[in-house]
């Protein structure tokens, strides 16, 4: 058994309906053309015969016997040639025998089924006959062509035989002339009847064929009308979106696919209780988290203050450090786990403004930067998306708060927004060193740190990032500065038109 | 100045009374929404510092509560959630403003000293703002010596929408919607021109601090 599988190809009930139809249909199309050939195969070389007897008439009919006693094949004359007993009048031959002074040894037989003659035009077929007394003595004709044996009702005789390698049909027909007994016989090539069945079988098979293809359209027409609802079901699925976890309607779908509906209701039930389980979870985890944490972290500044011994507001220092730090990694993991698309529904998504959003989070983090005498300002055009505020907020806090932690001091970073090629974006470029090429990917791991960054970084806030942005289906850009050194991080919402895709996609 | 602080925790009631002594307010603190009445009945307070998280009686429904009965106290709302429903929720039922904890003493010292100031002015119709004293009934601003400032009427509509949200980000537009009428047009070079020559005359007293891009913000000098 090979490692290495190929995965087998899907099978579509469409697909195995139809095999299993296909199957069937094929072998009772072969029946059905067997069982017409049977049906019609007797009355047909019955009705050859009985042309060929008609023929054999015909010829009888021009017999005489002369006044020597002797038995002579005429030339017709106008009027109905004398009738043989219990036999019904044959059609005129259309190409009398008499055009010659004598009647040639073989003849084209013209008297066909006129719709056969339609049908198949050009088939022309090779006669042959033979007129002689019982005693074997020649009258007429090809005198090595076999004479029929056997008793057939009326006088005639029919048999199968080979003469001059062909196969033959030959009929024979006892009669009197004057009173003189002579044989007539007539024998026609086979392969004239046989390809009268043949191309039978043909049309037969032909028609079978069409009706079966007509059956099997008709079936496929059926399959994908009686397959419309699952289709629409699939669509309904697709529709949505992605993070709703609704159940599906069961009312509009089909008995049999009704268990399957069922039991993914079943399933986004349980799901939609594990995701607010989780965000159940989440907010008690940030109250359990941050209030011991705030306590001690207004307890640290207090000793701080109270403290005029020098050592230990070192020592308070760094333990104030490394609460912060905590407190800082603590908030980053829960605003991770609340940017997972479980944690929120669609309910969240709101029309939000990138000016407004922009104005309140430098607002908020303008002291930060004052702080390290950093010229944070913005350039904003007008831009909305359609997204959840508070993580865009958490995105936007993000990006700036590493964007101040790692520019100098006098440094400058820019916020921007607006709209390229019809698609908002969020910008925020620093004037620091950047973030080398090879880096670019590993600082949206999580808990990825860059070497030379501060020890109070969680290593998540790209990572935030990353996620809020996967989120809102927008792409997040880590670029160089526009000018000089320094990171330029953009996050590249979808435009209108893409937006309508993503939704309904 | 006196608080009172609703918080169930120990440790961060003990830090905060002990923080905010040290910035000069007294502060009771109560470990439940039940026992608040009883305290607002006795006592006059300027601030009451409210966690959401409360045992028994949520800090919303006491927010809701007092301002339903029609209570004027300012009221600082301190929590341990994030999402900015819960500030846009606390905002709507009443309360002057939101810090997420973990937070930082001088933080709440600083948003403390905003909101006491915001609703003196509202009773006095005056403003300290670093060491400059706007008096909003006579429209005049005072600095650290004591001399009235000489401003023109654009010059005060500038300040005074500075200071009714001094250490806030105010817009460019926002200035210029509080300083024409809606006959007038200015440009936004109008308004750095006044707001120069603004910065000229506070001196000492109070900073305006140009944001690139986002507007101007009163500083505390």
């Amino acid at each position: 058994m090979s490692a290495v599988s190929r995965p087998r190809r899907a099978p579509s009930i469409r697909g195995r309906l139809l095999g299993y139809l296909l199957l069937p249909l094929v072998l009772l199309l072969v029946a059905s053309v067997w069982a017409d050939h049977r049906t019609y195969v007797t009355p047909l070389y019955n009705a050859f015969d009985r042309a060929l007897s008609h023929t054999v008439l015909a010829i009888a009919a021009h017999l005489t016997r002369g006044p020597d006693g002797q038995v002579h094949l005429e030339k017709p004359d106008s009027g109905i040639p004398p009738m043989p007993p219990n036999s019904t009048a044959p059609p005129p031959p259309s190409d009398p025998l008499g055009e010659h002074d004598k009647p040639p040894l073989r003849f084209e037989y013209g008297n066909r089924p006129s719709l056969w003659t339609h049908l198949f035009p050009g088939g022309r077929e090779s006669f042959l006959y033979r007129v002689n007394l019982p005693d074997g003595q020649a009258v007429a004709g090809d005198q090595g062509l076999p004479i029929a044996r056997g008793g057939g009702g009326n006088g005639f005789s029919y048999n199968d035989a080979v003469y001059k390698q062909l196969p033959l049909r030959i009929v024979s027909y006892h009669t009197q002339v004057s009173g003189q007994p002579v044989i007539v016989s007539v024998g026609e090539t086979m392969h004239r009847r046989d390809r009268a069945v043949r191309r039978l079988d043909t049309l037969i098979g032909l028609s079978d064929g069409i009706q079966l293809l007509l059956v099997l359209g008709v079936c496929l027409f059926g399959i994908t009308v009686a397959l419309r609802p699952i289709n629409r079901l699939g669509e309904r699925i697709a529709h949505r979106q992605p993070q709703s976890l609704q159940p599906l309607p069961v009312a509009p779908v089909p008995s049999e696919v009704r268990p399957l509906v069922q039991s993914l209701n079943t399933l986004l039930g349980t799901v939609r209780n594990a995701a607010q389980a989780q965000q159940h979870f989440l907010t008690n985890a940030a109250h359990q988290l941050r209030t011991p944490l705030s306590g001690l972290k207004a307890q640290l500044e207090v000793l701080a203050g109270e403290t005029r011994d020098g050592a230990q507001q070192e020592r308070i220092a760094r333990l104030h450090d490394s609460v912060d730090r905590l407190a800082h990694t603590a908030n980053q993991l829960l605003a991770l786990a609340r940017a997972e698309p479980s944690a929120h529904s669609p309910g969240d998504f709101t029309e939000v403004q990138l000016e407004a959003l922009i104005g309140t989070v430098a607002d908020s983090m303008l002291d930060r930067a004052i702080a390290r005498n950093i010229d944070l300002g913005a350039e904003c055009e007008p831009a909305h998306v359609h997204g959840v505020l508070w993580l865009l907020h958490e995105l936007l806090i993000n990006l700036l708060d590493n964007a101040i932690r790692h520019t100098p001091e006098d440094g400058r970073i820019t916020l921007r927004c607006g709209l390229h090629g019809g698609a908002p974006y969020l910008e925020v470029e620093d004037n620091g060193p950047g973030i080398p090429i090879s880096e670019r990917e590993r600082v949206r791991e999580r808990f990825y740190r860059a070497a030379g960054s501060d020890g109070q970084s969680s290593g998540l806030g790209l990572a935030i990032v990353e996620e809020i942005a996967r989120s809102h289906h927008a792409r997040f850009e880590i670029l160089d500065a526009r000018v000089g050194t320094g990171a330029r991080m953009r996050v590249a919402f979808p435009s209108e038109g893409m937006k309508e895709q993503v939704l309904t996609a | 100045m006196r608080i009172l602080l609703i918080e169930d925790d120990p440790l961060v009631s003990d830090a905060i009374v002990r923080g905010l002594a040290g910035a000069g307010y007294v502060v009771d603190a109560v470990g439940d929404a039940e026992s608040v009445q009883s305290r607002l009945d006795i006592t006059h307070y300027d601030l009451a510092i409210v966690d959401l998280g409360l045992p028994g009686e949520d800090g919303f429904t006491l927010v809701r509560r007092l301002r339903h009965d029609g209570s004027s106290l300012p009221l600082l709302i301190v929590t341990a959630r994030d999402g900015l429903d819960d500030r846009v929720n606390a905002l709507d039922i009443g309360a002057d403003d939101y810090l997420v904890k973990p937070f930082a003493l001088p933080e709440l010292a600083a948003r403390c000293r905003a909101l006491i100031r915001r609703a003196t002015a509202a009773a006095a119709n005056e403003m300290q703002v670093g060491r400059l004293r706007i008096d909003l009934a006579g429209r005049r601003a005072i600095d650290n010596a004591g001399r009235v400032l000489e401003l023109t009427r654009r010059e005060w509509s500038i300040l005074e929408c500075l200071a009714h949200h001094s250490g806030r980000v105010v817009s460019k537009e926002r200035l210029i919607q509080a300083i024409v009428s809606w006959d007038e047009e200015i440009s936004g070079n109008a308004i750095e021109v006044h707001v120069s020559r603004l910065r000229a005359k506070l001196g000492e007293s109070a900073t305006v601090r140009g944001i690139r891009g986002l507007g101007y913000r009163l500083d505390d000098a």
